[in-house]
């Protein structure tokens, strides 16, 4: 094979799968609770400043841990953190907007990004600047002319592990049941002695906890973290979860393969393809809704009359 | 609530015009003394005053519905005299500006956002459409007008029409997807449209890129520049007041345009669609147009907006023209009142002069922007002033 | 005579099932038509494949001999079908009078260059619209009338169902299409509600009306002819007092068993 298209194949599956990380967790909070997260991008952004103050903190403690071992330990306190920041968002704001016009918890949530962005530019130490983010791995493996960054390995494998890990949770744990039975019908779920309110909490939960997995990952990838980072990656999150079908896993990666394939396309194919990216992804947004109203693998919605 | 408005009417016949007119008068001049002394003060104990005290009118105003029933009586029976009066305030205000440039710059921001409030309340109010993307319409009428104007020599008011007519081209063109998709399919294609056109402005080198087109010269009127004072009765108000007056007028046209949209049987069919889209089919009405007229009239009106700004600053670029744009006007709409016209207003007025007046807590203003905003939501949903029912001839 | 409205093999399928299969009726001038059947029948599916909220998959339907298969609800509308649903869907955020006005939405013309440009006409023929609904209301009540400026979310449902008929009488339309008008309604309101059918058909020669109903006391007293839907197909058509003797319908009601002891 081609290195060079091997190269892009690459890294094409580790930016589709940070995007896949990211619009999971659109998918499922608009699946389980029928609402709109906005702030889901913000939210999984401050996982890494969560991260980098961990790893002051083992440092300051001096936990025997150095490199790639408080950095692990660093993100899995993140990703803690994040989930028990998604409940606490939903048990502050969002679930006030369980019975609200769709239009209410969008722009709420859209306040709340602004909200979470601001906390931390002005309570972290300097917030407003970028930071210097850890790599995860710096090693590579040469596969003849392929360079694979173990990085991106450890990107991708997961991510998979991460959306097994989902699939197996929701279709073979009784939390899974009780998620997607709240999912279908939130009164029928209670009648069967399910609290809706703590299935909200559990999806958020996991939902928070996984974004903050893939935002970790992202700027890892760039090497930098700035507060205002989640609004990009989380709008491009947002778009991949609905054009490929709100409410449907697959739909999520679906979605997210795509736009980093446009991404990707676009930064090797169009002349200064960098500045243009945003536009063709959002145009093959567009596109993708004008053609499937529903996105791609969603499910038409039907009038009840 | 039919009870509230006959005891109400009644009440307006026992006191007589002249009441009537006081009521009007003292609403009107004691908003305008109010805002006068919220644009002029500099000191924070002052303006968190002011603050309580348009909160304490506000509570007055809810705790005491006949209060709020008697005045819009007053100003129905009395339009005339509330229109006379509101536009004699508004000419002669500049006048006790006291001159400073920063309360003709708030001012003028202030109205050119309520346009676009009012503009999004087409959408989002009447119709329940979410529109993220009138921040785009504002910016490519500012565009499209500057461009002329810079490279053609089009004179202002020209550019005014033009640019109302590309920018409703271009809202025709973003309600088409809405013929098939809806709620966030719908919000994410209006976000995605946002987004595309703030970053073609961005790297188009025709619009200047980032650092978009500066030196937009300034209009003239009958040989008067723009860019000049104005000098009339001995008194001389800073350049800032001809954007005023101009933004004013459209602020006025603006109104007129809600007022007969609202009370026409356009207004009607997207109230009926913002209802229940499948029974307004069911009525005969072709949900499709009227949401693409919906598009079409923001973007109009959005454009004439974004004209104004583009030759009152002289200098735009992509930045002003923002999805967090678009975010801050839908705010507006919902904070104000959705399909309340006045309510609208105010809304634009109060989320354009709170964090410039809370400039003391420059760094935090975001986040109280961001809280209030959600507060307002959690709270009080129905905005400031929620829309009120309509009236046919009998009350008139 | 042609008939007002007919239809020829309407059949429609969800998926693999099939909720209506090759119905024919056809609906004479002034006449009314009531159509029966158990729940989930396919009545309603009926009702909202004629008004052009689902499209068949197959048969046609003709208003006047003009085919208006597979219109847009809207044009259907427009055309002079109108129709109340099953679950009241009023405008309920908006007075009465303004949902009744709505209902002339097909019937009145100003666009948005009107409402801007000439907005005296649009104003009064919008007045005009107005005093009209409000005639139509005080006509099916005056109870209703005097709340007229308060919102129609705020109606208890037989109010709802009365309002939703005005707004239907207020397109002028030639066929009225009610979907259970009874249920929600004591009796003393049903007899109201048949009182206002027949009233409003003296007062429009021609007009007609296909009506979903379960009270059988109306059922009995309304309708020219009854026509039963069991299992998406139409198993009986004709006067109520025969019909309801054919074993077929007794079945598809009482169940095949106690058909048998029936």
């Amino acid at each position: 094979m081609d290195a060079l298209l091997a190269q892009h194949l690459l890294n094409w599956l580790v930016l589709g799968s940070i995007y896949t990380l990211i619009a999971l967790g659109f998918s499922l909070l608009f699946g389980v609770l029928d609402v709109i997260h906005f702030s889901h991008g913000d939210v999984s952004m401050a996982a890494p400043f969560v991260a980098l103050a961990a790893i002051q903190a083992v440092a300051a403690w001096a936990v025997p841990l150095t490199g790639t071992g408080a950095l692990l330990l660093a993100i899995l306190i993140s990703m803690a953190a994040i989930g028990l920041l998604g409940v606490l968002l939903d048990w502050l704001v969002i679930r006030r907007f369980r019975a609200a016009p769709a239009m209410m918890a969008l722009v709420a949530t859209v306040a709340l990004g602004t909200v979470i962005r601001e906390l931390i530019r002005t309570l972290y130490p300097q917030g407003s600047n970028p930071k210097p983010f850890p790599a995860i791995a710096t090693d590579v493996i040469r596969l003849g002319d392929i360079v694979v960054p173990v990085f991106s390995l450890i990107v991708i494998a997961v991510s998979v592990l991460t959306v097994i890990a989902l699939f197996a949770l929701l279709n073979h744990t009784p939390v899974g049941v009780r998620i997607r039975a709240v999912a279908e019908d939130r009164a029928v779920a209670r009648l069967m002695a399910i609290r809706p309110n703590r299935i909200f909490a559990v999806t958020f939960f996991i939902a928070s906890a996984v974004g903050a997995v893939g935002a970790v990952f992202f700027v890892s990838h760039a090497g930098v973290v700035r507060f205002d980072y989640g609004v990009q990656l989380g709008l491009i999150g947002f778009s991949a979860a609905v054009i490929g079908g709100l409410g449907s896993m697959q739909g999520a990666i679906l979605g997210s393969l795509l736009i980093a394939g446009i991404d990707m396309l676009v930064q090797i194919a169009v002349p200064d393809g960098a500045s243009y990216r945003l536009v063709f992804i959002f145009l093959l947004v567009i596109g993708v809704l004008v053609l499937k109203p529903s996105g791609i693998l969603g499910k038409p919605v039907f009038e009840k009359v | 609530m039919a009870d509230t408005a006959q005891a109400t009417s009644a009440l307006v016949r026992r006191n007589g015009p002249s009441a009537d007119l006081a009521i009007v008068a003292g609403v009107e001049l004691g908003s305008a003394i109010l805002l006068w002394s919220f644009l002029l003060s500099d000191r924070t104990a002052v303006i968190v005053a002011l603050l309580a005290l348009m909160g304490g009118i506000f509570a007055a105003l809810q705790l005491r519905p006949a209060l709020e029933e008697r005045i819009v009586a007053a100003f129905h029976d009395r339009k005339r005299f509330a229109t006379l009066l509101g536009a004699v305030i508004v000419l002669i205000y500049p006048f006790f500006l006291q001159g400073s440039g920063y309360a003709f710059h708030l001012l003028i921001v202030s109205m050119l956002y309520a346009v676009l409030a009012l503009a999004l309340n087409f959408q989002l109010g009447s119709a329940n459409i979410p529109n993220f993307a009138t921040g785009a319409s504002y910016g490519i009428g500012a565009y499209t007008s500057a461009l002329l104007a810079l490279n053609f020599g089009v004179s202002f008011w020209l550019t005014l029409p033009v640019a109302a007519v590309v920018a409703t081209a271009f809202g025709f063109l973003l309600g088409f997807p809405s013929m098939r998709t809806k709620e966030s399919y719908l919000a994410l294609v209006t976000i995605a449209f946002g987004i595309v056109v703030h970053q073609l402005l961005n790297n188009f080198d025709w619009t200047g890129g980032p650092n978009g087109l500066v030196g937009i010269p300034a209009p003239e009127l009958f040989g008067h520049s723009f860019a000049r004072p104005i000098e009339a009765f001995g008194f001389r108000l800073p350049s800032q007041a001809n954007f005023y007056y101009l933004s004013a007028a459209l602020v006025g046209l603006s109104i007129v345009c809600a007022k007969r949209l609202h009370e026409s049987r356009v207004g009607l069919a997207w109230n009926a669609l913002r209802a229940d889209p499948l029974a307004a089919r069911c009525q005969g009405i072709d949900v499709v147009w009227f949401k693409m007229l919906a598009f079409g009239v923001d973007a109009f009106l959005a454009a004439f907006a974004g004209t104004i700004y583009a030759f009152y600053v002289s200098y735009i670029s992509p930045d002003n023209f923002t999805f967090l744009v678009s975010v801050t006007i839908m705010t507006m709409v919902i904070v104000g009142g959705m399909d309340n016209t006045l309510g609208v207003i105010i809304g634009a007025f109060f989320l354009t002069m709170l964090p410039e007046k809370l400039r003391i807590f420059s760094d935090y203003r975001l986040l109280f922007v961001g809280v209030v905003v959600i507060l307002f939501l959690i709270l009080r949903p129905q905005g400031l002033f929620p829309q009120r029912a309509r009236n046919y001839g009998e009350h008139r | 005579m042609t008939p007002l409205l007919e239809v020829r093999g309407l059949t429609i399928r969800f998926g693999g099932l099939v909720a209506v299969c090759e119905v024919d009726l056809a609906l004479n001038p002034s006449e009314v038509l009531c159509i029966i059947g158990p729940n989930g029948a396919g009545k309603s599916t009926l009702f909202n494949m004629i008004s052009g909220i689902y499209r068949p998959s197959a048969g046609t339907v003709h208003l006047d001999g003009r085919d208006i298969t597979g219109w847009p609800a809207h044009r259907i509308a427009a055309a002079g079908i109108a129709r109340t649903f099953q679950s009241s869907r009023l405008f309920n955020d908006l007075t009465l009078i303004d949902n009744v006005v709505i209902g002339m939405h097909s019937r009145t013309k100003s666009g948005v260059l009107d409402a801007l440009l000439r907005p005296g006409k649009a104003r009064a023929e919008l007045e005009a619209a107005a005093e009209k609904a409000g005639e139509l209301i005080r006509a099916i009540s005056p109870d209703l009338h005097a709340r007229r400026n308060t919102l129609a979310g705020a109606l208890p449902q037989a109010d709802r169902r009365r309002l939703e008929i005005a707004r239907a009488l207020a397109s002028d339309a030639r066929v009225i299409m009610l979907d259970e008008p009874s249920s929600g309604m004591d009796d003393r309101d049903t007899d109201a509600l048949m009182a206002d059918v027949r009233r409003v058909m003296a007062e429009r020669p021609g007009l007609s009306f296909l009506i979903i109903e379960h009270d059988m006391r109306l059922v009995a007293a309304l309708p020219d002819r009854v026509a039963v839907i069991d299992y998406g197909r139409k198993i009986a058509e004709g006067d109520f007092a025969d019909v309801r003797l054919m074993p077929r319908v007794q079945e598809a009601y009482l169940g095949q068993k106690a058909a048998e002891h029936a």
